[in-house]
């Protein structure tokens, strides 16, 4: 060897602290890499922090996405730098010197404890663009309640320099002398996240935007609808405050506007137009809103379903593009004139209209890509390519979210991890080289202490406190059998709750802590964390919901909902006197990693789990590697699917870490999570895999359709078929084609969009096209769904002389057969009249559909799965790659239809997201795990049989013990002992007993 | 002192005798020197550009040509002479080829010395509209007017360049300068249908009845138009029954300022002005 190996540098920089960043980061940092997390805002959070809800589970965003901050904040790897951007990139791949600029926030953050009085002091008020200029906000101020880091900053631009904040502030974190600081950082690769910013809707002045106050942007109608907005959440138009009672939403502002030069779709518009026209029915009921709309493009996982429920909900879908929006004279009204269609112009009063604005490359994007030295693509977005989709012109510098191609929330996750996985790749022999591990005191023996209780209780906001009285649950609590300490807090989960808790238990030398706020599943490990860190065993703890089980169903009575609170921190406090530390126990992981499906998402996650150095057992099914990726000759943008496939199958054939096992199912799975045992059986073999993860990658199939003379007549093909005719040259003869789209798809038996099919169709017909340019192509649709940069190639298609003519799920067309060829009759919309098409051809974009035996594996490795038989991954928006059990990921299409390079970033983020698990190298079991009393045990055995994990054994003296390691806390094992021998910690029968109890004597 | 070539164009000849004559009066009020180019030709709106592009270019190429070698820009009271005459100097600075082929046709070089202007435009940028409040000796107090811009004034804006071309304020602005008040409306830049008056008047009839009764909406006394063919078709397109005025923008001013034409002007109207400005009008008479 010639060239020298030098070991990179185990540090990675994300640019941009948005949720595409966040969660890069986050995965390097648990995969063994310090990174720094530069942001130019004061605070990360990015856009999520500013949407009210998220498509289409109706989630509230800030809720989801606090916990992510905080744990960012937390992570001892992750160094965050906000108010900071990037200067000057020196260096290669692997060892990059990197310029940063911090501007000075004038306030310490070592110091700051976010109380926020000087905010309260400051004379000068601004607009707030955190609420989009709707709102004023101080020249001091933090830009929302649960900032991290939560600092906050002077507007330097803004302040008068009254001193009244740096007298006013205990803390003396007020620094009017600190200056802007220059520093390098030594880092091995660079992750780009600097995320998007929206059209501006001035630009399209015949909508009125900033001459009428009552058109607003979907951002600013966001943030009309947050609890944390202008109004407080009551939905108020900007003139005059009065609820709006009817709203248009007019679709495509500032995308699909070639003369605007944004010919591109923004993909998220129609989505969130249909979940603020949701959100909107419940903050004004009987409200009427219609959207105007081109097509309506809901191609994403489950958002069909949602726009359907939308239209059930009464929301309008009117197919039409708005020439203008006009202002009643007199009045604050607008008017909107229409096309109907039925070819009526027709004339509509508004309360408000929402200009759904398109997404765009950041200002600042352009200085940023001349700094790095990278390329930006033809509409000033981040330069990558089809099937590298992560990796910009510079080696070592990724990109990931929105900076790529505009998408939603859980894409943008999915590429932040993928890119993670190119850095972690990279970096693979200075993994752990830089990280340090959390440490905490050492735990306070409380056992022969008297039960010191503290109970916080917390607004959420308006979430909780708008209902619940929080101060009344406060003053009760404090008068609580072994309560010393009660307080109440805005954002308890904001960083400056947790330390707060922490400081607390310190402080009043507390031994039990209840927090009531929301729910336990995402927030219970923030609070107990908190514990942690004062030196408390973190079972000390009881969690109380008072969102969702008082705050939200009992929103229209806030008395009931009140004394139900005070109920449920009554048996919570009651409990906690109950409660004795946990201990657990640590368990190593095996280091490998199962791969089921050998398809292009399959080979691209072990291939990126072995280059990040954990050995791979992949298993396929089918006798070859490939999958659908056999099936593919062509992509839109030009791309070789074949010569990927042929790289993808030597380098997994070739690599050191990968075994490869082909022909082979999976016969049974047993284990845990880092603890896997999976026996595959490959021909007459069956041989055991022990692996700590899973990705799940199997894929999905073409559905064969059962209509349109389908296996009837032999002109009749599918697009994949079709895909190899022209592949493989049989078109000759080809005048007259027509494609039907949507069959199998958005119907009663089967109400999801296959998402690939517009894309296919239009890539086809392209094909054809160039090999017979004289051919007629009639694509028949009921929307055109090429979302994001995809819409270039619908241009170019409708350019090219295709002809794309409507149809509803109520008329869809009809094929019959005539000797050779075909009849289609269908009813084109515009001339409304029934028209019949004589052609050599009818290819039909059949749905995609999970294979068969997608139900079997989720049987065996008991996941979830949806109603449209896919997987059904943990959460739609954040966990989009984990199923709910740690240790298991999903990857591909057996998720949920979509494109090829969708797939392979999909399978990368897996792959890191496995690699983060085997990082870790050991497991602590959970708390909630089960024990068993030996004298009480009676030896009957009714417990194994039950015990879904194979958790309790029988020992020599009869007595059914626990292996805690494989115990999952479920608690069957628990309600079948006849004796009451087994027993779960934290949910021991005398503290049920004593809680329930305390429910009825209230 | 401001001079400007001055570029009637036919229907100010004709249908908009009254225009042409405000017109004149109030540029001689307020300082402008109108120098009528020597032997102008026909702009060829409202047909030609359907028909043949470059000759639609080639005959506003000819009057721009002629005053060029007057050495001055060029001002077109009528909108779809101003149009016509814009997109030809549009086509000129921007597009060589074109640009080449309508000098060729019409023997000239165009230098880029002259621009054209619409009057609005011309009074607006070139005087100003403190200068015409200065000029006002009548306020017209009390009278509502929706002010109509129609389609060919402000757009295509790349070409035109001179107001918003979704909400145009110019003509509202020399509205108020009169002490009139420009009433807010929606109707300003709608096309009158003036292109289709002769071969389908059904349609013209349908878009003026639109924007007469939107100026109702806003509660206007008159509409005020900067176009002869607009204002042609908003009095003889107009469905039976429909009231409202129709007057030139000039013809206000003239008013407003208390130039001795103005009844006569008045006078020409196919619609009854008297029933709204008639105050006024007695006022100034």
């Amino acid at each position: 060897m010639e060239r020298e190996e030098r070991r990179p540098v185990g540090a990675v920089m994300v640019v941009g602290g948005g949720v595409s960043g966040i969660q890069a980061a986050l995965d390097l940092a648990d995969a063994g890499f310090k990174v720094y997390l530069v942001e130019r805002q004061p605070a990360i959070g990015g856009r999520m922090a500013q949407l009210d809800k998220t498509f289409p589970t109706n989630d509230c965003s800030m809720c989801t996405l606090a916990p992510r901050l905080v744990e960012c904040g937390r992570h001892p790897n992750i160094t965050i730098l906000t108010c900071a951007e990037i200067k000057e990139v020196t260096g290669i791949a692997g060892d990059f010197t990197v310029r940063v600029r911090q501007y000075a926030r004038l306030v310490d953050p070592e110091k700051c404890r976010g109380c926020g009085e000087c905010e309260t002091v400051c004379p000068v008020e601004v607009k707030d663009e955190f609420n989009q200029g709707l709102s004023k906000r101080k020249a001091i101020y933090r830009p929302y309640p649960q900032a991290v880091p939560n600092t906050y900053t002077i507007d330097i631009q803004k302040c008068l320099e009254c001193v009244e904040c740096e007298e006013t502030c205990t803390a003396g974190a007020i620094n009017p002398f600190m200056g802007d600081r220059e520093f390098c950082l030594s880092v091995g690769a660079i992750i780009l996240t600097p995320g998007y910013e929206l059209f501006d809707a001035s630009a399209r002045p015949e909508f009125g935007y900033g001459v009428f106050p009552n058109v607003v942007t979907a951002l600013e109608f966001e943030r009309l609808l947050s609890a944390s907005g202008p109004y407080q959440g009551q939905l108020a138009r900007p003139s005059d405050g009065a609820a709006p009672k009817k709203i248009a939403f007019i679709q495509c502002v500032g995308s699909r506007d070639a003369a605007k030069g944004l010919p591109y779709c923004s993909a998220v518009c129609c989505m969130y137009a249909t979940k603020q026209a949701l959100l909107t029915k419940e903050h004004v009921p009987g409200a009427d809103i219609a959207i105007f709309y081109i097509d309506m493009r809901a191609f994403g996982k489950d958002f069909e379903r949602y726009y359907e429920r939308a239209r059930q909900n009464g929301v309008r879908y009117v197919r039409c593009m708005v020439s203008q929006v006009a202002g009643m004279p007199g009045s604050d009204e607008l008017v909107i004139r229409y096309r109907t269609e039925d070819g009526v112009f027709r004339e509509e009063q508004f309360d408000m209209v929402v200009l759904s604005v398109g997404l765009r490359p950041p200002a600042g994007f352009a200085e940023m890509a001349r700094i790095i030295g990278i390329e930006r693509d033809a509409y000033g977005f981040c330069k990558t390519w089809e099937f590298y989709p992560n990796m910009t012109s510079r080696p070592g510098v990724f990109a990931a979210g929105v900076i790529l191609e505009p998408k939603d929330i859980p894409e943008a996750v999915i590429d932040a991890s993928s890119a993670a996985a190119n850095a972690s790749r990279l970096l693979q022999a200075a993994r752990g080289s830089l990280t340090t591990t959390r440490t905490y005191p050492p735990e306070r023996p409380v056992a022969n202490e008297a039960p010191r209780t503290g109970v916080f209780v917390c607004r959420c906001g308006i979430n909780i406190g708008s209902v619940v009285d929080v101060p009344e649950v406060v003053r009760y609590a404090a008068g609580l059998p072994g309560v010393v300490h009660s307080q109440e807090f805005l954002f308890a989960c904001a960083q400056d709750g947790i330390a707060a808790i922490t400081e607390a238990i310190e402080e009043h030398n507390l031994n039990r802590v209840v927090v009531a706020a929301c729910t336990p599943r995402t927030h219970a490990p923030l609070f107990q964390a908190s514990l942690r860190a004062a030196g408390l065993n973190p079972y000390l703890y009881e969690h109380v919901n008072i969102r969702e089980q008082c705050s939200w169903v009992h929103q229209h009575d806030p008395a009931r909902a009140t004394a139900k609170a005070k109920d449920l921190v009554r048996m919570a406090v009651t409990k906690a006197r109950l409660l004795s530390p946990v201990i657990t126990t640590f368990l190593d992981i095996e280091p490998l990693v199962l791969v089921v499906g050998g398809g292009a998402a399959g080979m691209t996650a072990a291939l990126s789990v072995a280059d990040q150095g954990f050995p791979v057992c992949l298993v396929e099914k089918e006798p070859v590697l490939g999958g659908n990726l056999r099936h593919l000759y062509y992509t839109l943008e030009g791309s070789d699917p074949q010569a990927l496939l042929y790289d993808l199958t030597v380098r997994v054939e070739h690599h050191p870490l990968i075994t490869v096992m082909t022909g082979a199912e999976i016969v049974s799975v047993t284990g845990y999570t880092g603890n896997f045992v999976t026996r595959v059986r490959q021909g007459d073999l069956e041989r055991e895999v022990k692996h700590g993860a899973v990705v799940l990658a199997t894929g999905a199939v073409e559905s064969r359709p059962k209509e349109y003379l389908y296996g009837q007549h032999p002109r009749v093909v599918t697009q994949t078929e079709f895909e190899k005719m022209l592949a493989t040259g049989r078109t000759a003869g080809l005048t007259n084609v027509v494609m039907i789209q949507c069959v199998g798809s958005r119907q009663e038996d089967r109400p999801y969009c296959s998402r690939v099919c517009c894309g296919h169709a239009i890539k086809n017909a392209l094909k054809l096209k160039e090999q017979n340019p004289n051919a007629n192509i009639f694509v028949l649709y009921r929307d055109v769904r090429t979302y994001g940069f995809k819409e270039k190639y619908y241009r170019e298609a409708r350019e090219k002389g295709v002809l794309f003519i409507r149809y509803e799920l109520s008329g869809k067309p009809t094929v019959e057969a005539d000797g050779e060829k075909l009849l289609v009759r269908f009813t084109d919309p515009v001339l409304n009249t029934g028209l019949t098409l004589n052609v050599d051809l009818v290819v039909l974009s059949a749905a995609v559909e999970p294979r068969p035996e997608t139900a079997r594996l989720a049987h065996l490795f008991k996941v979830p799965l949806t109603p449209d038989g896919f997987f059904a991954e943990a959460h739609m928006k954040l966990r989009p790659v984990d199923f709910a059990t740690e240790g298991m990921y999903v990857a591909g299409l057996g998720h949920a239809p979509k494109m090829l390079p969708e797939s392979l970033v999909q399978a990368q983020a897996a792959a890191v997201r496995a690699v983060g698990l085997l990082a870790r190298r050991r497991l602590e079991s959970l708390g909630v795990t089960v024990h068993v009393d030996a004298r009480r045990c009676s030896g009957c055995g009714i417990c194994l049989e039950v015990c879904p994990y194979g958790a309790r054994f029988m020992d020599e003296q009869k007595v059914a013990r626990v292996i805690e390691a494989l115990c999952r806390g479920c608690g069957a094992c628990v309600a079948t002992c006849p004796s009451g021998a087994t027993q779960q910690w934290t949910f021991e029968d005398g503290q049920i007993m004593r809680m329930i109890e305390a429910a009825l004597l209230g | 002192m401001v001079r400007l070539a001055y570029y009637p164009g036919c229907s100010l000849e004709a249908t908009g005798k009254e225009y042409d004559a405000s017109a004149r009066a109030v540029c001689q009020a307020l300082g402008i020197e109108l120098v009528e180019l020597e032997d102008w030709n026909c702009c060829g709106a409202t047909s030609v550009h359907s028909i043949d592009h470059l000759l639609a270019l080639a005959l506003p190429a000819r009057n721009l040509a002629l005053a060029q070698k007057v050495g001055l820009d060029i001002v077109a009271p009528c909108s779809a002479c101003y149009n016509r005459l814009r997109q030809t100097e549009h086509a000129l600075r921007h597009d060589r080829s074109v640009g080449r082929a309508i000098e060729e046709a019409v023997g000239f070089n165009f230098l880029g010395g002259v621009t054209v202007l619409s009057l609005l435009e011309a009074l607006v940028r070139r005087v100003g509209v403190e200068a015409v409040a200065d000029r006002v000796v009548h306020p017209l107090r009390g009278l509502r007017v929706a002010s109509y811009y129609g389609c060919l004034l402000v757009r295509p804006p790349e070409v035109t360049r001179f107001d918003r071309p979704e909400n145009p304020v110019h003509l509202d602005e020399v509205v108020e300068a009169l002490g009139a008040e420009a009433v807010y409306w929606r109707g300003k830049t709608e096309c009158c249908g003036a292109s289709h008056a002769i071969t389908n008047p059904e349609v013209a009839s349908a878009l003026v009845g639109r924007i007469l009764a939107l100026a109702r909406e806003a509660g206007a006394d008159a509409i005020v138009t900067t176009c002869p063919l607009c204002q042609t078709s908003l009095e003889l397109r107009r469905p039976a029954g429909e009231a409202i005025p129709a007057v030139y923008f000039t013809e206000l001013m003239g008013l407003a300022f208390g130039l001795p034409g103005t009844r006569t002007w008045l006078d020409k109207h196919l619609v009854d002005v008297g029933p709204v400005l008639s105050a006024v009008v007695q006022a100034v008479s």
